[in-house]
């Protein structure tokens, strides 16, 4: 009942976040290509300009903000996941812009992708797919002992906590930005209201309604926009780099490492 | 009637994670205070840490959006 209700009002179904094509690609995912196109231009643009760069000058404008990214995140991971992943650098900077503009997208007035299930599952089975991917690297085939650690009568609980991390990191995204999307909606229709009933008058003679609400979000849009898509940005590709990183050799990794899966 | 109840008993496990949240940084800002220089390490730290709590909150949201949308 409440679902119906909802889902007609705010156009959001969470049964249509599961893949249903019968109504055409969802506005999540055009989105969602969006960005990716976005990201694609600009850095192909980038790649240009840094092409016919003379090396010897100093770098300026966009290319100077591209050097100081790529330079930060190949530190970053180099200093938290140690040296048998140096390579990891791009992949992390290109998952850090992906989300963060995914998650500032519902500024736009656009549909954020993160609200979408499909697109935080997808990211949280990058990670999963990079875990093992990287066990299966370092472990060879001393990967499969884990699953019958210490009595081989624990193999359908490992079998089933083998989840876990996919299941935290999916959830850790799609509940924030869900719960953020939840909030800012009924905030707007609660002063949409409000500004109806103090404005009647007004509404009747002008025809303007719901003028409360553009002078109160832009705060909350400031926290639950940007703060919250930033912090869980970080907290997403944190987690994901010891996740991946503890899967490795323990020697090169310093105290971030955290013990065991969650 | 009775979903929108289920939803709200379901999303009380908040409480205990805030809770949690609020201990992290308490006990976190003590430790800054303490050692100064541990400051950049001890933040980055602690956002794991608030992340890692802030997991059994976000089952509880799951719970009571799946008891909403889907039951």
């Amino acid at each position: 009942m409440v679902n119906l209700v909802l889902a007609e009002e705010t156009g959001f179904d969470i049964a249509g976040a599961f893949l249903d094509t019968s109504k055409g690609l969802s506005g999540e995912t055009i989105s969602s290509l969006i960005i990716v196109g976005i990201i694609c231009l600009l850095s192909l643009y980038i790649a240009i300009r840094a092409h016919f760069q003379d090396p010897l000058k100093k770098p300026k404008g966009i290319l100077l903000l591209a050097e100081i990214g790529v330079n930060f995140f190949d530190n970053l991971v180099e200093t938290l996941m140690g040296k048998y992943y140096r390579g990891f650098g791009g992949f992390i900077l290109a998952i850090a812009c992906y989300l963060f503009i995914a998650f500032i997208w519902g500024l736009t007035g656009l549909p954020s992708p993160v609200t979408y299930l499909a697109t935080p599952l997808s990211l949280g089975l990058i990670t999963f797919v990079l875990i093992h991917a990287n066990a299966v690297r370092f472990n060879k085939l001393k990967y499969f002992k884990r699953y019958v650690e210490p009595v081989p009568f624990f193999l359908p609980v490992n079998l089933i906590s083998m989840w876990a991390p996919l299941l935290s990191l999916t959830m850790r995204l799609f509940g924030n930005a869900l719960a953020g999307w939840t909030l800012m909606t009924l905030i707007y229709g609660a002063f949409g209201s409000l500004g109806n009933v103090i404005f009647e008058a007004a509404d009747q003679a002008l025809k303007v309604g719901g003028v409360i609400a553009p002078f109160i979000t832009p705060a909350l849009h400031a926290y639950f926009d940007l703060f919250s898509g930033l912090i869980q940005t970080v907290v997403f590709l944190f987690l994901s780099m010891i996740f991946i990183a503890n899967e490795g050799p323990e020697d090169d990794i310093d105290e971030f490492s955290v013990k065991g899966g969650r | 009637m009775g979903n929108a109840l289920a939803a709200a008993i379901a999303i009380l496990a908040v409480m205990p994670s805030a809770l949690g949240e609020a201990f992290v940084c308490m006990k976190t800002v003590e430790g800054m205070s303490r050692n100064p220089e541990m400051y950049s390490k001890l933040r980055t730290t602690m956002i794991l840490a608030c992340a890692l709590v802030e997991t059994t909150a976000i089952y509880a949201l799951l719970v009571a959006i799946l008891i909403i949308f889907v039951a």
